[in-house]
């Protein structure tokens, strides 16, 4: 409003018109968003329990951040684990996804690539999908007799083992060490040494199978969306670009190199921030597939949250977790914002 | 002008939030009263449940106009203000979850039943998925439905959350419910809600399997080793069939723990006894009958949960509940099996008994009238209807000869009645089974052994514990 005193007559007029236009989207967005927010950062610092009335919560200062950091204990060790699991699945999803994307939109780009429309549509589809209906189908598919177990089967005539995939705890690099012939038994004493909740052999455990299996169908949902962005700005490049860099004889992996990826380093770091949020939010499928098992390598930090608001009655903690997840992925825009920012400039 | 604009727009923007918000209170009562009670059990709060679990409960509950119980509710509070003039019908809800569509008919027909013989009551039946967080936003949200179920796991929860009004005492003829039942609700000498039904842990076998490879049928005296014989001989790892299905459970589990002769925690639940030889004995039993390869978890044959295991035929034993009846006589009406009672461990027989009361809030809007409701739905007429299904068992032992004569093939289950324990900790228990559940499944593939997931879980449990 002391912007607004400046502004004289008419202008003023039209000012306090738009506001008025924007108010019910501004009220619904405050009731909805900024108030659940701040009550959110409230309640993490109460004991609520999510039964009784709010109002009824002791105020405990920070206490559950406490717990969750640096208090050794379950609060500590599942909140760490989750943050684990989570870290993984980002880093397994965002590259994953980002790369197929690319590729999926620079080949249906193509001028000479015929049924364009059906390939997008395609690859679209699954992002638009329901996302508890697709999880639903893959917990068919990665069942010990499930298709996916099948077709390896098929293809390696055979000599595939089935395995249950969402049933299997053991972690990537794990698995990977005891091929090598390193396991919990024969690894020197300091991975035993415990670092915020877990055992230096659990940090270093890999995504599970089980979690690998969410996120490659995690990948596979999200891929087109990422396509989608890629595509929009492939056809913001004017063909002139290339056509130049043909005359001068670059060869198709020089033109994809030169000129598309460093043209589309702006959306390429937008895709990366979203895959980010969106990997590190992750909740509906681990909801709907897992329910954080095998041995906990699926929780993630979302699902904590609910856990612990809803099954174990503990909102207070639970808040106390969604502002934490909420500094995890700000903190990680802030550094991608960064890294966009001088990148931008060369 | 502008200012004429201005004013307008505000106050057509109040107008509709007053609206918006004033819709469950006020306009309410006309249309539950013409759309009745038939077609409210349909599609209730799918949506509204899933989709926000995570977001701030209580300014989610009031806006949810769609959520059967906020209506109900602030219709029953309305209402009741106005009946004792006008004589009017009291809108009340009675809040659960249900597992088939049997069940969801039964239960129908019963709350029918009810409203006609209570004119000026009208209960709404309003079955939700995701039970437990939907009912712990409408209680948070200061609406409760008038009359929900609890489960005695979740019981601890709710009483130190000052959640519940103590209305055990006041159902009629109150000592008619098995005292293990009673003690299940009963938290530091007050009975809170009356049971509802329960069940227990049983073993299941399948009969063709058992006739196949020429052996006994199991009873009531087996014994583990007589378990683990069986389970062995029946095992056809190669065509994929197992001799038991095992889930990674602690509420399986635990009743091997009970059959050894040990406990989980002491009497007060002050400390874990999760450490004693006793535990350990009955982990190693449990886990190795998985590692020796005996036995299978669900996930490995293909299942969801040890039932359609049992039912696929791929494990011709199964430990499970009254539940599995129902279920298998729906899904695998050509499965030949029976059931009798858990083995008997080192310690003696003892079984798991799992149980749900129906609650009324402590601030409930129409305590009398729930009160009512609840009474007869424990009381003769109503739990006789219920557990006439045959899913779970009456809590009253005046009705358990009424029902035996009707299901005499699940005798076993209420012969475990007798040395059953109540599935029931302390506050914030979740996360030992948590932990448990998790070790168990490590256990199972190999890489913990029963001494790490006792462990963990007693440390854990004494945290928790000592937290209190």
């Amino acid at each position: 409003m002391a912007a607004m005193s400046g502004i004289k007559g008419e202008d003023r007029e039209r000012a306090i018109a738009g506001w008025a236009f924007m108010s019910p989207t501004l009220i619904i967005f405050a009731i909805f968003i900024i108030i659940p927010i701040f009550f959110a950062v409230y309640i993490s610092l109460t004991d609520w329990n999510g039964i009784s009335p709010p109002s009824d919560a002791a105020f405990i200062g920070f206490k559950n951040y406490r717990a969750l950091l640096f208090q050794n204990g379950i609060r500590q060790t599942d909140f760490f684990k989750a943050l684990k699991n989570t870290t993984y699945f980002a880093l397994g999803v965002v590259p994953a996804q980002t790369i197929i994307a690319l590729l999926l939109a620079v080949v249906v780009n193509q001028a000479w690539l015929r049924f364009k429309g059906f390939f997008r549509t395609t690859y679209y589809f699954p992002s638009i999908t329901s996302s508890i209906a697709i999880s639903l189908m893959f917990l068919f598919f990665y069942q010990r007799g499930g298709l996916i177990n099948q077709v390896l089967s098929v293809i390696t005539f055979g000599r595939w083992e089935s395995v249950a995939w969402m049933a299997d705890p053991r972690g990537l690099f794990h698995i990977m060490l005891e091929a090598v012939g390193i396991t919990i038994r024969t690894a020197p004493d300091w991975v035993q040494a415990k670092v915020l909740g877990l055992t230096v052999w659990d940090w270093i455990s890999g995504p599970s199978v089980a979690l690998m299996a969410i996120m490659f169908m995690n990948t596979w949902t999200t891929v087109g969306t990422m396509m989608v962005i890629f595509l929009a700005a492939l056809q913001g490049v004017p063909g002139y670009v290339y056509e130049a860099a043909q005359i001068d004889g670059a060869s198709a992996w020089r033109q994809f190199r030169s000129i598309t990826v460093p043209l589309l380093r702006p959306t390429l770091f937008f895709v990366i921030t979203l895959g980010l949020i969106g990997t590190y939010q992750v909740f509906d499928q681990i909801y709907v597939m897992s329910s954080g098992g095998p041995a906990k390598t699926t929780l993630t930090v979302a699902y904590l949250v609910y856990r612990n608001g809803f099954t174990n009655s503990d909102m207070g903690l639970a808040a106390a977790i969604a502002i934490l997840l909420f500094i995890i992925i700000f903190t990680l825009t802030m550094i991608q914002r960064r890294i966009t920012g001088s990148e931008g400039d060369l | 002008m502008s200012k004429k604009w201005f004013a307008l727009i505000v106050l057509l923007i109040i107008a509709m939030l007053a609206v918006a918000c004033g819709g469950g209170g006020t306009t309410q009562p006309e249309a539950t009263a013409s759309t009745g009670g038939e077609d409210t059990t349909a599609m209730p709060t799918e949506e509204a449940v899933m989709e926000e679990p995570t977001e701030a409960a209580t300014e989610a509950v009031p806006e949810e106009a769609t959520t059967a119980a906020t209506e109900e509710a602030t219709t029953g509070a309305t209402e009741e203000a106005t009946t004792a003039a006008t004589g009017d019908v009291i809108e009340m809800s009675l809040m659960g979850w249900s597992s088939s569509d049997a069940e969801n008919v039964r239960l129908q027909e019963m709350v029918d039943t009810f409203n006609d013989a209570n004119p000026d009551l009208h209960v709404t039946l309003n079955q939700v998925p995701d039970y437990d967080t939907a009912l712990q936003t409408a209680i948070a949200g200061g609406s409760p439905p008038d009359v929900f179920y609890i489960d005695s796991f979740k019981l601890p929860d709710y009483v130190a959350a000052n959640a519940l009004m103590p209305i055990g005492d006041q159902m009629e003829n109150a000592d008619d419910f098995y005292p293990s039942l009673r003690d299940a609700f009963t938290i530091d000498g007050t009975f809170y809600c009356p049971p509802k039904d329960f069940s227990t842990l049983g073993l299941q076998y399948n009969t063709d399997m058992f006739d196949a490879a020429g052996l006994d049928y199991p009873t009531a005296d087996w014994t583990w080793d007589d378990l683990r014989a069986a389970a062995e001989a029946l095992t056809d790892a190669d065509a994929g069939v197992y001799g038991l299905t095992l889930s990674a459970d602690f509420a399986r589990m635990i009743a091997f723990v009970y059959q050894a002769g040990g406990t989980v925690t002491d009497a007060d639940f002050t400390t874990m006894t999760l450490d004693t030889p006793e535990a350990l004995e009955a982990a190693e039993f449990y886990i190795n009958l998985v590692t020796d390869g005996f036995a299978a978890a669900p996930a490995d044959l293909d299942s969801g949960w040890p039932g359609e295991a049992f039912g696929k035929g791929q494990a011709a034993m199964a430990i499970e509940g009254n539940w599995i009846a129902s279920y298998l006589t729906d899904n695998f009406p050509d499965l030949n099996w029976a059931v009798t009672e858990m083995p008997a461990g080192p310690g003696g027989d003892a079984t798991m008994a799992f149980t749900v009361c129906y609650g009324v809030a402590a601030d409930a809007a129409n305590p009398e009238a729930s009160i009512r409701l609840a009474n007869w739905l424990t009381g003769a007429e109503g739990m006789a209807q219920w557990t006439g299904l045959g899913l779970a068992m009456p809590t009253r032992q005046s009705l358990s000869d009424g029902w035996l004569a009707e299901y005499p093939d699940l005798e076993p289950f209420l012969a475990g009645a007798d040395y059953a324990h109540p599935w029931q900790f302390r506050p914030g228990f979740q996360d030992v089974l948590d932990t448990i559940n998790a070790g168990l499944q490590q256990a199972f593939t190999g890489t913990y052994t029963a001494d790490q997931v006792l462990g963990e879980a007693q440390e854990v449990g004494n945290e928790v514990l000592g937290g209190q």
